[in-house]
């Protein structure tokens, strides 16, 4: 088509007869609100410097999984002892490719739900304006970052969606057989759908917020109940599972326009519970995922509403087992229901609660809130006679049945736990046993599966845990969503330089390797040193379950800002992407950095001045594998749990190796030698009592002043002491000179430094004359980048 | 093949010491590809563990239990040193006669494979890793790590057939564990090598 040029001149419409114009689209031109930096809509290849930046000092760690390659029919190809598949690829690059896969699915997951969410508010509720109220300015740090993009409205997301989903595609590809060799650029491409997944996540969670008008960083969110015990049974209850709060709207919706907000139950479980909450405090939140199976068997739901991700395959198996109906309402998980999208919501809701369909597709969310909300009304009278733990009779039958054999149950626990055992002492009377299973079990019901007897192990568990189950009943605030832009300016410069020495972001999955205390006790522990906690998803509900003796939950005991000693429910897992702009934030408004299209740039801002550390203490998913990922990416480091291995590959760092460890000075290019900080990006822990020193010590960062460095010394060797027992042997690597001490025990680690690690110390002047990498430089300006040094300006 | 003479019986309940039976990974699904660990008796792990110029015990989380404590002090004390992972430093802090060192086994696998690697002693890198008491998948994986990157010999000592390891044991009960820790022991010098 040719194109028309009009000069701006004056047209006089009138003079037009029997013309028809069709304008393709208008181009408005955009404010020009900061300069744009170097890679805005970063492709596949450039930001690989970066990466290869990081790489380089954090050297990609391959645990293979599984040692052979089944994608193509060249294979199976064994890779081990050095051998390349058919294909050519070798073990590491394999390893690399599988972990890029991972990262792709996941970030594919928050992307899909940001465009799912974006069609269907757009049809509900219009375009509306993004305003995050007057605290924040900065609306969308990650997009601003990666995309250049300001958007103002809800529509500006479909540029970033649409760059999203082509990047997606072109990583997937680079997946297919006879592409990437390299596991370095596969890495690099795994932090590429790292950082398109932290931006998926803003991308959705700010949808929702604005669509919904879901709390906007309001530090004082209101609590709600959590907890298997929370839920009034004597109501009707609709049980809502996934990440997907669309269709739970409408329920919410509906039960308020009909005056049935009291009379109703809406329970959930996973992320849609937490967003549930954001918009209507009468949701309860069930918990998290290894609450799922278990709630889903305790028969209270009267009706299960699903929406997409962390849903059991086998959920209608699973709510036929208990007669609750089951309504599918998203096009990723539709089970083989009929599609009844297009029926009347009367024929649906017969459908339903004659029993003549086990469950059914509804993929219009306004109608399957309406559905799910008549129905349950009346399933609530029909299951009120059912009874679906099992009775006392029952459960002495089956504990007895068991023959204690050890061989099946056990080895198909992905925890391993002494199911036998605590029958066997069961059958004797003492269910105790039995009972202290139920929170280290995940409830995957691997276990069931395998018993030569069948018995219903998962069943037997949660009888054993009744007035355990009864009682589980916490307090969450409720996701408060965005950091403020006001709270930064307040914490911008302690956590630069050190003296709130970090923001501990506990995120992720339930797969824990000993339940869920684990992550109550790390989050306690870090308010308690004025960290800023940081939670969502799982970790924030599992966290949540746990008082102190005094009755109180971390989120009643804490404040919710931004601050030193508060603990925050950002929200759910979309919600962390706030987390990335927090840190983002820091660098734009304490520092001053142009953020937009300049990725690079602040996240080596980031790596070398932000303490931060992420803990993903269950990380189970793909979506983990990506946050983690994207995490990485812009500069920081996460610690997993055990279980975490087995995504195949960490980042970690030699500290041995004095050469990994030179940045450049940028007032003028001269090469500095640091300390190891933060030494890691991605590394596992056994145990929390592992993981706590662990993460202090992944706060460090080069640019500490000596009273933020004291802070972080202070905090990491007493918590090494605490938990394991011996002071770390590597704190001293740390100090940069006396004044690095903590002042209480200045005398002993001066002495310390001197007697084991051969330093030249004036005991009496408090001195240290040698032994550290480096002095303290209040100056020192450490980057990683040789275009950010000021001389080559 | 188990030969004859090899099998003994555990102390108090006379029951038959073959750490061969039952070599199958503890976790079902964890079956890494063709190569397998070779499952044997007590007697061959400790002969070859006593054979080794710079071995390293590893060990982990599930130490704390007094009988397998004891065994993890005792071996000490023939002289190999201990990487000891998760918390099970915690139990061996009044063991000052040992040379233990408290370490995170991510990172130490990783070390482990850089064969310009000083050590934890400064000493230099391994030349054999045995290990037990780690969670079963987290020492699972890293000596996935140590089997595909490295040239490290591994030997699981372990109550669960590791199927990464060199060699291992099969999943053996409590007392049959223990009887073949002690049995292990016994082929270690009965002074304190220096390695």
């Amino acid at each position: 088509m040719e194109e028309l040029n009009i000069a701006p001149s004056k047209i006089e419409i009138e003079a037009l007869k029997n013309v028809v114009i069709n304008i393709g689209g208008i181009e408005e031109e955009e404010e020009e609100w900061e300069t744009m930096g170097p890679t805005p809509m970063p492709g596949i290849a450039d930001l690989r410097n970066w990466d290869y930046k990081l790489l380089e000092r954090y050297k990609p760690f391959y645990a293979p999984y599984c040692e052979m390659c089944c994608f193509c029919t060249f294979g199976k190809c064994d890779l081990t002892g050095g051998k390349k598949g058919a294909c050519g690829l070798g073990m590491a690059a394999q390893q690399a490719r599988f972990v890029t896969i991972a990262c792709l699915i996941g970030c594919s997951a928050h992307t899909a739900h940001g465009r799912h969410l974006l069609r269907k508010v757009l049809k509900i509720v219009g375009d509306r304006e993004i305003n995050m109220g007057t605290g924040i300015n900065i609306e969308a740090p990650l997009t601003r970052l990666i995309t250049g993009i300001k958007p103002e409205k809800l529509s500006d997301f479909i540029p970033v969606l649409e760059y999203l989903e082509e990047q997606i595609a072109q990583l997937l590809d680079s997946t297919h057989t006879g592409q990437e060799g390299s596991n370095l650029d596969y890495e690099s491409k795994a932090y590429h759908a790292g950082m398109l997944d932290s931006l998926g996540k803003e991308v959705a969670d700010l949808i929702q917020i604005v669509a919904f008008d879901l709390p906007k960083g309001d530090p004082d969110a209101p609590l709600v109940e959590i907890g298997m015990g929370c839920v009034d049974e004597s109501k009707p209850v609709i049980l809502v599972i996934g990440h997907n709060v669309v269709p739970s709207v409408a329920v919410m919706d509906y039960m308020s326009d009909h005056g049935l907000d009291e009379r109703i139950e809406v329970a959930g479980i996973c992320c849609t519970a937490i967003d549930t909450t954001r918009y209507s405090q009468k949701a309860k939140i069930v918990g998290s995922i290894g609450r799922q199976l278990r709630f889903v068997r305790s028969g209270v739901a009267d009706v299960i509403m699903v929406d997409e991700q962390c849903i059991r395959a086998d959920i209608l198996e699973q709510a036929k087992r208990i007669h609750a109906p089951l309504i599918a309402t998203n096009d990723k998980a539709l089970y083989g229901l009929v599609d009844r999208t297009n029926d009347s919501v009367d024929d649906i809701v017969a459908i339903l609660t004659s029993g003549k369909e086990p469950g059914v597709v509804i993929l219009d969310p306004v109608k399957a809130g309406e559905v799910a909300v008549r129905v349950v009304q009346i399933t609530h009278e029909k299951r009120k006679e059912l009874v679906n733990i099992l009775t006392d009779e029952e459960f002495k039958e089956y504990v007895t049945m068991c023959q204690n054999c050890d061989a099946n149950c056990i080895v198909a626990c992905p925890q391993g736990l002494p199911i036998g055992e605590a029958n066997k002492a069961a059958a004797k009377g003492d269910t105790a046993p039995l009972a202290s299973l139920f929170d280290p079990c995940v409830g995957c019901g691997r276990c069931e599966q395998v018993c030569k007897k069948h018995i219903p192990i998962v069943d037997v568990i949660l009888k054993a845990s009744l007035p355990y189950v009864k009682s589980e009943k916490g307090m969450i605030r409720v996701g408060r969503g965005p950091v403020l832009d006001t709270e930064i300016r307040k914490v911008g410069a302690p956590l630069v330089l050190g003296t709130i020495p970090g923001i501990i972001a506990i995120v992720g999955c339930g797969n824990y390797p000993n339940g869920t205390k684990d992550v109550y006790r790390i989050a306690k522990e870090f308010a308690e040193r004025k960290y800023i906690v940081v939670l969502t998803g799982c970790g924030a509900m599992d966290a949540a379950l746990y008082r102190d003796k005094d009755g109180k939950t971390l989120y009643e005991k804490y404040p919710g800002d931004f601050d030193g000693g508060c603990v925050l429910n950002i929200g759910s897992c979309v919600s962390n992407a706030h987390i990335h702009g927090a840190a983002i934030k820091v660098a734009a408004i304490y520092a001053r950095r142009n953020i937009r299209g300049n990725y690079a740039e602040i996240a080596d801002y980031i790596l070398n001045r932000v303490g931060a550390c992420g803990v993903a203490w269950g990380a189970m998913s793909q979506k983990a594998a990506s946050i983690a990922s994207g995490v990485n990416r812009i500069g920081i480091p996460v610690v997993i749990g055990p279980h975490g291995w087995k995504y195949r590959r960490a980042y970690l760092g030699r500290k041995y190796v004095d050469e990994d460890w030179v940045v450049y000075d940028a007032r003028d290019g001269s090469k500095v030698q640091i300390e190891p900080a933060p030494e890691h990006m991605l590394v596992a822990a056994d145990t929390y009592q592992e993981a706590i020193p662990l993460i202090a010590r992944l706060c460090f960062r080069p640019t500490d002043n000596s009273m933020g460095r004291q802070v972080k010394l202070t905090h990491y060797m007493d918590l090494s002491m605490k938990y394991l027992g011996v002071y770390p042997d590597d704190w001293h690597i740390f100090v940069r000179g006396e004044a690095d001490l903590p002042l209480a025990r200045k005398e002993e680690y001066l002495r310390i430094l001197k007697e084991e690690h051969g330093w030249g110390i004036d005991l009496e002047a408090k001195k240290i004359l040698s032994g550290p990498v480096r002095k303290m430089d209040v100056g020192f300006d450490a980057t990683n980048l040789e275009e950010l040094i000021k001389k080559n300006e | 093949m188990t030969k004859k003479e090899d099998v003994k019986t555990t102390r108090h309940t006379g029951k038959t010491i073959d750490t061969t039976r039952h070599a199958t990974p503890f976790d079902t699904g964890n079956i890494p590809g063709p190569k397998t660990a070779r499952a044997v008796m007590p007697a061959v792990s400790g002969k070859i563990l006593a054979r080794a110029q710079r071995p390293l015990l590893i060990v982990g989380s599930q130490i704390h239990d007094k009988e397998i404590l004891e065994r993890v002090v005792t071996i000490g004390r023939r002289g190999i040193q201990i990487a000891a992972a998760g918390n099970a430093y915690k139990s061996l802090t009044d063991q000052k006669e040992l040379d233990v060192h408290q370490v995170n086994m991510h990172a130490l696998a990783a070390y482990l494979c850089d064969p310009s690697w000083h050590g934890l002693d400064k000493k230099g890198n391994y030349d054999l890793v045995a290990f037990f008491g780690i969670t079963y998948y987290y020492a699972s994986q890293i000596i996935a790590t140590l089997k595909n990157f490295s040239k490290i010999k591994v030997i699981s000592i372990d109550k669960y057939y590791h199927p990464n390891a060199n060699i291992s044991f099969g999943n053996l009960k409590n007392d049959i564990f223990t009887a073949a820790l002690d049995e292990v022991i016994a082929q270690l010098p009965k002074v304190k090598k220096n390695f």
